[in-house]
């Protein structure tokens, strides 16, 4: 790799540590300009930095709010550099449908795993807050998805993440995705009993179960 | 356990009063947060109780009846507050009450400022708390705790931002966010005298965000710790005591109580630092008295009434050298979709397993 282009990652890795969107946009345009890879500068600059975010993250340097604001960073230089891309570099990529059950607007969590699991490598469909039982398997059927992913902060919504798993082996799909739950009142036992194949505690801990699952 | 042994059955205020003194009382204190739960003891829907003090206070009064929990919590829901700031609240008809997240009051960071003063006794959803513990201290006030319930005002203030743009707020425009802050405790301030005065013993204050599960320690401390004192300033100068709730993973309770100085804290997870419940009674157990920590969901959804008591043994048991320091709770609010039976389990096993003799 020549030295200039390895510098120019470097620096577009350490902008979105650094939670410096302006500065992403001059390095964005700048991958442009000089016709560097577009792929490469993503992989190897944007997911880069995100990734050491999640470090600091995990290390307890940086919160929430810094993790948003890596993040943001990250989705800016995303905006710039995803039109640049050429076809044939994107690789397949294994499939996530996320979303917050119906009934549930708190998607906090669901949105921090949503940019874990997507600066690791994962095409998500993102449905967002308050979302059918029979949106996630309409989805997941349409777009072949490896995973869904299901998000609750409340005890009163927590059914629904049951009735995503009934949905399933009604259609009789069950088998053909892997169904992750997470949220404050959600544990291991809840997962388990409702039949979904794990739960994940925090973000970092959802890439890794969603990795465990599909390898 | 063992030690003392109190022959005459104390009131649940007198329970509560000697937990709070570390001192022992004649069982295991319990108080299950059992809030919005209560409407189906009175056979209402959620969002009539969530906005009719009146029904809410018989609503509460009669779950007390049948459950028997040591103090009543007055958590209507996170939007009281915000909702009287002017913030649209959506009423679902079987849950908890929210901010319509497609229609926050403050849409960009330069609408700070439209934070203004709210007198909340001349509000409608906060005033409403403050009949709800007048009235539930009119009914019971001389034999079991009332405990009021503020949101803290960073938790207010997400209410009607939101909570991912007020956190990126918080490093973008962290002036205006103080601003706004700063207005809201005002309101706060007057919110807590105002419900000791309708005689409340205490009031619980819930700075959601004092936890390393959202923010470093001195993010905290900056906007909403010092806010948080003038709030806590005003319970005991109204003669209230001060409590505080966070069912976030890994609450600071050494900045909780630098700035709040809590008689309790109503918690989930051990404190940051702790690992395990048996290193957060050694650590903390004598220095603040801790409400916890049986899981909500699982005690009220999944657990069956004796492994409730079971699992209520086990909690006791830890905090059982604290010289009655400790008062059996769930971690958070009591599931309101959660099993009755669930709660007077949890009742019962302060019976069973938390005398002290």
């Amino acid at each position: 790799m020549p030295r200039e282009k390895e510098e120019l990652f470097k620096d577009l890795k350490n902008a979105v540590v650094e939670m410096d969107e302006d500065q992403v946009v001059v390095l964005a345009n700048q991958v442009i300009e000089e016709s560097v890879d577009a792929f490469e500068a993503i992989d190897q600059g944007l997911a880069k930095g995100m990734e050491r975010a999640g470090q600091l993250f995990e290390e307890e340097e940086y919160f929430i709010p810094e993790l948003l604001m890596c993040s943001d960073a990250m989705y800016t230089g995303l905006d710039i550099l995803k039109p640049h891309l050429k076809p044939t570099t994107e690789g397949k990529k294994q499939k996530v449908v996320i979303g917050v059950v119906e009934g549930d607007t708190h998607d906090i969590g669901k949105n921090l795993v949503r940019i874990m699991l997507e600066t690791s490598g994962f095409e998500i469909t993102d449905l967002g807050r308050d979302v059918p039982p029979a949106r996630f398997v309409d989805t997941a059927r349409e777009i072949s998805a490896d995973i869904i992913a299901l998000s609750t902060l409340m005890t009163t919504t927590m059914d629904g993440m049951q009735e995503v798993v009934r949905l399933l082996e009604k259609q009789d799909v069950r088998n053909q995705f892997k169904v992750i739950v997470g949220g404050g009142p959600i544990s291991a036992a809840f997962a388990k009993r409702i039949g979904a194949d794990g739960y994940a505690s925090n973000a970092a801990e959802a890439v890794k179960l969603t990795k465990t699952l599909l390898a | 356990m063992a030690e003392t042994h109190t022959t005459q059955e104390m009131t649940s205020l007198e329970r509560i009063s000697t937990a709070l003194q570390y001192q022992k009382p004649d069982r295991t204190p319990v108080a299950p947060l059992f809030c919005g739960a209560s409407h189906r003891v009175l056979g209402i829907t959620y969002d009539t109780w969530s906005q009719n003090a009146e029904l809410a206070t018989k609503s509460l009064l009669a779950a007390h009846e049948i459950i028997g929990f040591d103090a009543f919590v007055t958590l209507v829901d996170l939007s009281v507050e915000a909702a009287d700031f002017g913030q649209e609240v959506i009423f679902p008809k079987n849950s908890t009450g929210y901010p319509n997240f497609n229609n926050f009051l403050l849409k960009n960071a330069d609408d700070y400022g439209k934070v203004k003063y709210v007198d909340p006794r001349k509000s409608k959803r906060m005033k409403s708390v403050i009949d709800i513990c007048g009235g539930l201290a009119q009914a019971r006030g001389h034999d079991t705790g009332v405990i009021g319930f503020i949101y803290g005002p960073l938790g207010v203030l997400s209410q009607m931002r939101g909570h991912e743009d007020l956190f990126k707020d918080l490093i973008r425009r962290p002036d205006r966010v103080l601003e706004a802050v700063d207005t809201i405790t005002d309101s706060l301030v007057e919110f807590a005298t105002a419900q000791i005065q309708a005689g409340a013993h205490s009031v619980c204050i819930d700075p959601l965000y004092s936890s390393a599960s959202i923010l470093k320690k001195e993010t905290w401390e900056r906007f909403e710790g010092p806010f948080c004192k003038r709030i806590a300033d005003a319970i005991r100068d109204a003669g209230g005591l001060v409590t505080m709730h966070n069912c976030g993973n890994g609450v600071y309770f050494d900045a909780i109580i630098k700035w709040l100085n809590p008689v309790a804290i109503s918690h989930a997870h051990p404190a940051y630092g702790c690992k395990t419940w048996e290193e957060h009674a050694a650590v903390w157990g004598n220095k603040v008295v801790s409400m916890g920590y049986s899981d909500p969901a699982t005690t009220g959804l999944e657990m069956t009434p004796e492994e409730i008591i079971e699992d209520c043994r086990t909690q006791i048991e830890t905090f059982s050298g604290c010289n009655g320091g400790f008062i059996l709770s769930t971690g958070c609010e009591f599931p309101p979709n959660g099993n009755l039976l669930s709660a007077i389990a949890m009742i019962k096993a302060g019976k069973i397993h938390g005398v002290y003799r």
